[in-house]
């Protein structure tokens, strides 16, 4: 990216504040999402979910839903019982950023992109536990926020990501590779500027914005790579970003695995192809959660839009 | 009485993993209830309910080899049917033939080689035929291919040389396709016509027999879905080696959709496509096969 495209982009991300309304409760579950689940209070969870009443209905329209089994759940702390801290934080960012984008600046739908966080999340986190990578809730949270580079992209530039989206869709491409085209910089980029602005983790802000970026990914360090790997897996298992990508992908001759491998050996005796499985299994439980959270309205395709 | 149908019994997981090790065959956690339905249909016939009792006749009985086998044939029955998976002629047309056609249309190669090794019934050349006839003003154009379809099991290839197909077989072939390539034969059945059969030369091979497997050179893709499974480690490697010296450099091996050659060969890279994967012969082979 050249230096005054940069220097520009910083500038519109200061603006972001003012631009959209970040809720109230966004600081604090960021920092709640960074404790391992056993350290996280429930009192605080059920504080953090109350204190939104918008958020609130939301869990326990969820907690509601045939996905659960629940029909009479009624207060937020029951709520928060049947769907379990874990998926309650998940759900509580997607309700957050939702509200971070307005409505009409959305590119990709809420429904595609949240299906894509939440499994990257899952198979970061999944692959972490694998390869014995100690900080497993690290990971899925590096998982989860790699790609808030696109609610700049949405926000700030949403014509042009229209734009992008459009062609990447049309040409069954990554996306990243459009944007350099289109915008001159990619959501890793911009992904990179919102979370060091946000004052997230090192770890995380090199996850959101090296995970497409193979020649920075030595140096961002194993969470990175874990999240490259990741996102490739989710893409090829139909969990990308809303249409068909034409892909072919080697992981264990990826940069990232080369990266990974000497220090967590325990990759090299995975299973890839059962490891998929295990994968795809879990990914119809995400697409459910999203759905009933986001609703399950179709992907429209691009060139419709 | 009917079997335990619990898949939380942990004597379905022990069955689970013994199928893994066995066949490279693996029912993830989602899946287990196809084991465990499978596995149903043997202890009726062997007159069990408990999955623990069933464990011991596919590991201690006297007769466990042949318990393992029927068994692996209840798994994988229903696999054959045309378009059983979209998800690999998609990487076929997507990725891996343009990727062949880059390779071998710049030496000046115009023909392609595909092999269905374990064809059975015939349900996959001749799905594999009409993609390929169909891509042949498309992606093909200017090129010609050939498909040698084998199997050990001399009914199943009278069968596939026959191509007479029931609506099971062709659940998932479209009204146009069966009016191309197809004709009524009666009996609600279809047979597939002379331009289809022409496509396909059926030849019986078996796969443990060195000399014959050394003569299939030239190969761009071989096609061997559910077939290693029923081999023990020793011979799957044999043949996988043999599938590996078969193939042209950047040729590639597709298996079932829950097969892996784990800590079987690493000769091949596992590519990842939408929906499926395949194993690659890397275009510049290292000696050795690139092993560790």
């Amino acid at each position: 990216m050249n230096p005054k495209l940069e220097s520009d982009l910083y500038a519109q991300i200061g603006k972001l504040d003012s631009i959209s309304t970040a809720p109230a409760i966004l600081k604090p579950l960021l920092d709640l999402m960074r404790l391992p689940s056993e350290k996280i209070s429930m009192e605080k969870v059920v504080e953090l979910v109350s204190y939104d009443g918008a958020i609130a209905a939301q869990c326990l329209r969820l907690a509601n839903s045939p996905l659960f089994g629940r029909r009479e759940t009624e207060t937020v702390r029951a709520a928060i019982m049947a769907l379990g801290l874990e998926r309650v934080r998940s759900v509580l960012f997607g309700l957050c950023m939702n509200r971070v984008i307005p409505q009409d600046k959305w590119v990709i739908t809420p429904n595609a992109f949240w299906r894509h966080s939440l499994a990257c999340a899952l198979v970061t986190q999944q692959m972490a536990k694998r390869i014995e990578y100690t900080e497993s809730e690290k990971a899925y949270l590096a998982g989860l926020l790699h790609d808030i580079g696109f609610l700049v992209n949405s926000v700030l530039y949403t014509e042009e990501f229209r734009e992008c989206l459009r062609r990447a869709a049309e040409q069954h491409a990554p996306l990243h590779v459009i944007e350099e085209q289109v915008l001159g910089f990619t959501h890793c980029d911009s992904g990179r500027m919102l979370s060091e602005h946000w004052g997230l983790p090192k770890e995380l802000v090199d996850a959101a914005g090296c995970h497409h970026n193979t020649s920075l990914l030595a140096t961002a360090g194993p969470l990175a790579c874990l999240v490259h790997l990741s996102d490739l897996l989710c893409r090829v298992s139909y969990l990308g970003y809303g249409y068909d990508e034409i892909m072919g992908v080697d992981l264990g001759g990826d940069a990232a695995w080369q990266i990974l491998v000497p220090k967590y050996p325990a990759l090299a005796g995975m299973d890839l192809v059962r490891f998929t499985l295990d994968i795809d299994g879990a990914m119809d439980e995400i697409v459910a959660t999203v759905d009933s959270v986001f609703g399950s309205r179709k992907f429209a395709t691009p060139a419709a839009t | 009485m009917t079997p335990d149908s619990n898949p939380g019994n942990p004597a379905y997981l022990k069955i689970r993993d013994l199928i893994y090790r066995i066949s490279g065959i693996y029912h993830p956690e989602g899946k287990l209830y196809l084991l465990v339905s499978r596995c149903a249909r043997r202890m009726i016939a062997l007159g069990v309910t408990n999955p623990a009792e069933y464990l011991e006749h596919l590991t201690t009985r006297g007769n466990r080899d042949a318990e393992l086998r029927l068994l692996l044939n209840e798994i994988t029955i229903g696999e054959t049917y045309m378009f059983r998976h979209p998800a690999q002629l998609e990487a076929l047309r997507n990725v891996i033939l343009p990727q062949i056609l880059d390779t071998k249309g710049f030496i000046g190669l115009k023909r392609l080689r595909f092999w269905c090794a374990g064809c059975s019934t015939g349900e996959e050349p001749h799905t594999l035929a009409m993609f390929l006839l169909e891509e042949k003003d498309k992606l093909l154009a200017g090129w010609t291919f050939d498909i040698l379809a084998s199997d050990l099991n001399d009914n199943s290839l009278e069968a596939a040389r026959a191509g007479i197909y029931g609506e099971y077989a062709l659940r998932s072939t479209s009204e146009a396709l069966r009016r191309k390539y197809f004709k009524e034969v009666g009996d609600k059945k279809l047979q597939a016509n002379d331009l289809l059969k022409s496509q396909i030369r059926f030849e019986r091979i078996n796969l443990r027999d060195d000399t014959k497997m050394l003569f299939q050179k030239g190969m761009d893709v071989i096609f061997c879905c559910n077939v290693l499974i029923y081999f023990d480690l020793a011979s799957k490697r044999r043949v996988v080696q043999h599938f590996h010296s078969n193939l042209v450099p950047g040729g590639y091996l597709m298996l079932g959709h829950a097969e892996s050659l784990f800590q079987v060969d690493d000769s091949f890279r596992l590519v990842h496509f939408p929906g499926t994967t395949a194993y690659c012969k890397p275009a510049a082979a290292l000696a050795g096969g690139g092993k560790k």
